[in-house]
């Protein structure tokens, strides 16, 4: 007997309907708050409209813009760098050979570490007088820098601090990906006489296409959204040279207290955000093989 | 009236309400709330840490119990307005950094302390208010006056000073004696220590605080104020770009380039690490480093550190600042909050406090034999805080925002080099003529 076609959404109704109401509401929420001048600590009824002031703010306001671009910048280095890694590792460790569950649990561990432990370590690690860094430096008869209080150095401090948190979620994606990898097309293409590149990136990597596709996508939004080990390593500075945007819309909203200015950028941020992960599927649409 | 006559007449007659009521009614003030919990919300800071040594006592003698909510300082302000803004919140005692008391009390936050202070059934007859360092109660608790922060008509009593401090110049004894060097007695003579420490020593001169946002800001004030400038003039016009403001900052650039490696990154942690591991040969900030500088488990430098006053420039002036203590509004136990408050600041557990390597807030405490034997540096704090200035700052409600978002970034520039010491304050003037004109000052 064939099941009537209402009964799936029937099913699926329900949880849908909760997750859409969970993604939409506190989206909708900051869009709401946007058209407010709200500050946080008075009741809501204190709230004033101010319409689109805050999004024609938000746009005119040069420190958004400059922090638009060190996080623009900030993502395509450490996406890039954290996918290449990652990719690498992966390949690297495919085959069970002597110590491999040792190295994998090993390059995981980063990731599972709360990211404020990070950037206190970090800080400690790239500390002008005290660091590790500077000491390996130093062992090589190379100066001590300021890795913290020189803007250049401070970015690729951040950089780097990403870099090793996250190279670990790419790795163990891909670890995942390779493995599924139907062993009957490697030996296929060894047989016709593939060497390593072209079995790598002619047939592996084509093949895991769309797990990469959506762990860049993932490692985008996360880029667009990491807060806490900035926070804690640099506050955004030497200057603002190293104010992310949600550094910025963290210190709208709860150091100057402009709760709508804040929900206005990040609508912004939002924006960006889709446009990138659009942009990121569309370069491999994982759900087109299954049309 | 003098404004620190204010504060002293203030609270006598405020203080004066419980007099009558000695006795066993004061004596059984606690008994009504045994059982209850105050939650209270401090900072990770070294005076509380201190404190926290103390706290178990309060638990024993009064019967009222204390869950501590300790939050990392840059997180507590976002944490603490959450809560208080609703309708009823989850501390009844929170600590607050200073530059904070005027958001609080202008989005009625915080209870203003007199009805409690008047309640006979709480309030301690022995309290003595006017023992508290009158510069402390007034930067730290008063809100209202003329300048909104101050004492002077229409101000009230707000907070309490619990981890309260001033600015004082520490340095280390061993190196000056062997270079045959003086304290530094104005900023001429620093200015030319600077240089000279960095160059026969080959360690920092003079630790300081330096990371973008307040710390840079704070650093900055610290040379501002005795070099006889401001942030903004009577009429809440910006200064600070002034002679005094540039030449404040082009000595905050020589600290830098003199200091320690890597101070524009430093906030107060870094710079009193750099001071206590022997990286830099002076200090000049906060009196709550006198508990640590003693302490080996953190310090390399015991017993080689003297203590000075802030040096002078055009005028002497050291800082006020530091953490007070209040009852949010929203409180569910109120009442024993408060009168954790007045345990945690009496003469007893102020002294308590002090020895487990907490700062003082009472002028009986720094003249205590027992304590100036083992810290002989209260004698320089006393002193020091004869010249202290509660309006170092202009902790008007939108401080924070300025002190963060716009002097927080330019200060920081002129420090990496950026910009000029003059480029960086002249580019200030409209961000924060801006924010002024937002928070409705007509400038």
């Amino acid at each position: 007997m064939r099941t009537p076609s209402w009964v799936p959404a029937l099913y699926l109704g329900p949880a849908v309907l909760i997750m859409a109401a969970a993604c939409l509401y506190p989206v909708l929420s900051a869009f709401q708050l946007g058209f407010f001048d709200w500050s946080m600590g008075t009741p809501w009824s204190d709230a004033r409209w101010v319409g689109l002031d805050s999004f024609v703010s938000a746009f005119s306001n040069p420190r958004v813009w400059s922090s638009l671009w060190t996080t623009l910048l900030f993502a395509a280095v450490c996406v890039s760098a954290e996918m290449v890694l990652g990719i690498a590792l992966a390949l690297a460790l495919e085959k069970p050979v002597r110590g491999t569950a040792f190295f994998r649990t090993l390059f995981i561990l980063p990731m599972m570490i709360a990211p404020i432990a990070v950037g206190l370590a970090w800080r400690y690690l790239f500390d002008a007088q005290f660091g590790l860094v500077n000491a390996v430096l130093g062992l090589f008869g190379m100066a001590a820098r300021g890795w913290l209080s020189d803007p250049a150095l401070a970015f690729a401090a951040i950089v780097v601090a990403d870099i090793w948190q996250w190279t670990p979620f790419v790795f163990i994606m891909m670890v995942a990906a390779l493995a599924n990898v139907d062993a009957a097309v490697i030996e296929a293409s060894r047989i016709d006489g593939a060497r390593w590149w072209q079995m790598t990136f002619l047939v592996k990597l084509p093949m895991v296409m769309h797990v990469i596709a959506i762990t860049l996508m993932m490692r985008l939004i996360d880029a667009f959204r990491v807060l806490e080990v900035i926070y804690v390593l640099t506050f955004g500075g030497p200057g603002d040279s190293t104010e992310i945007l949600a550094l910025h819309i963290y210190k709208t909203a709860f150091v100057g207290q402009q709760l709508g200015a804040a929900a206005a950028i990040s609508v912004l941020l939002l924006v960006v955000v889709a446009a990138l992960s659009w942009g990121a599927l569309r370069l491999s649409n994982p759900l087109k093989s299954e049309k | 009236m003098k404004r620190r006559s204010f504060v002293k007449g203030g609270a006598v007659s405020v203080f004066g309400a419980g007099l009558p009521l000695r006795g066993a009614l004061a004596q059984s003030r606690y008994a009504r709330y045994a059982g209850q919990t105050v939650t209270f919300g401090i900072p990770a800071h070294p005076h509380y840490d201190a404190m926290l040594k103390i706290l178990p006592e309060f638990t024993r003698e009064t019967g009222i119990k204390v869950d501590v909510d300790k939050l990392a300082m840059g997180r507590m302000k976002e944490k603490h307005l959450l809560e208080m803004a609703k309708p009823q919140g989850d501390y009844d005692l929170v600590s607050y950094v200073v530059m904070w008391k005027g958001e609080y009390v202008a989005k009625n936050l915080i209870h203003p302390l007199e009805r409690f202070l008047k309640n006979p059934a709480l309030a301690d007859p022995a309290y003595d208010l006017n023992d508290i360092v009158p510069i402390y109660l007034e930067n730290l608790g008063m809100v209202g006056g003329p300048k909104g922060y101050l004492a002077g008509p229409g101000a009230q009593l707000y907070g309490l000073p619990y981890g309260a401090e001033t600015s004082v110049l520490a340095y280390r004894r061993d190196i000056f004696a062997k270079h045959n060097l003086q304290p530094p007695g104005n900023y001429d003579d620093f200015a030319r220590l600077l240089r000279l420490l960095k160059d026969k020593e080959g360690i920092g001169a003079l630790a300081s605080r330096g990371q973008a946002g307040h710390q840079c800001v704070h650093a900055w004030l610290l040379h501002l104020n005795p070099l006889g400038g401001s942030v903004f003039d009577d009429r809440w016009k910006v200064r600070f770009n002034d002679e005094a403001g540039i030449k404040a900052l082009k000595f905050l650039q020589e600290v830098v380039a003199t200091g320690p490696a890597g101070i524009p990154a430093y906030g107060q942690g870094e710079s009193n690490t750099a001071f206590l591991q022997g990286q830099a040969a002076m200090y000049l900030d906060s009196t709550s480093l006198a508990g640590l500088v003693n302490d080996p488990a953190k310090s390399r430098i015991a017993g080689k550190v003297s203590w000075a006053l802030h040096p002078m420039g055009t005028r002497r002036a050291s800082q006020s600042g530091g953490l007070g203590l209040a009852i949010p509004r929203n409180a569910k136990n109120a009442d024993a909050g408060f009168l954790l408050m007045q345990w945690l600041t009496s003469k007893a557990q102020d002294k308590a406090c002090t020895r487990a390597g907490g700062t003082p807030v009472r002028n009986s405490t720094m003249v205590d034999a027992e304590l100036v034997r083992q810290y002989p540096e209260f004698i320089t704090f006393r002193e020091a805080l004869k010249y202290s200035n509660p309006d170092w700052r202009p902790i008007i409600p939108v401080w924070d925002k300025i002190n963060v978002q716009a002097l927080g970034v330019g200060i920081s520039e002129a420090l990496t080099g950026k910009k000029t010491a003059e480029a960086a304050l002249n580019d200030l003037v409209a961000p924060v003529t801006q924010i002024m004109r937002e928070a409705n000052y007509k400038v």
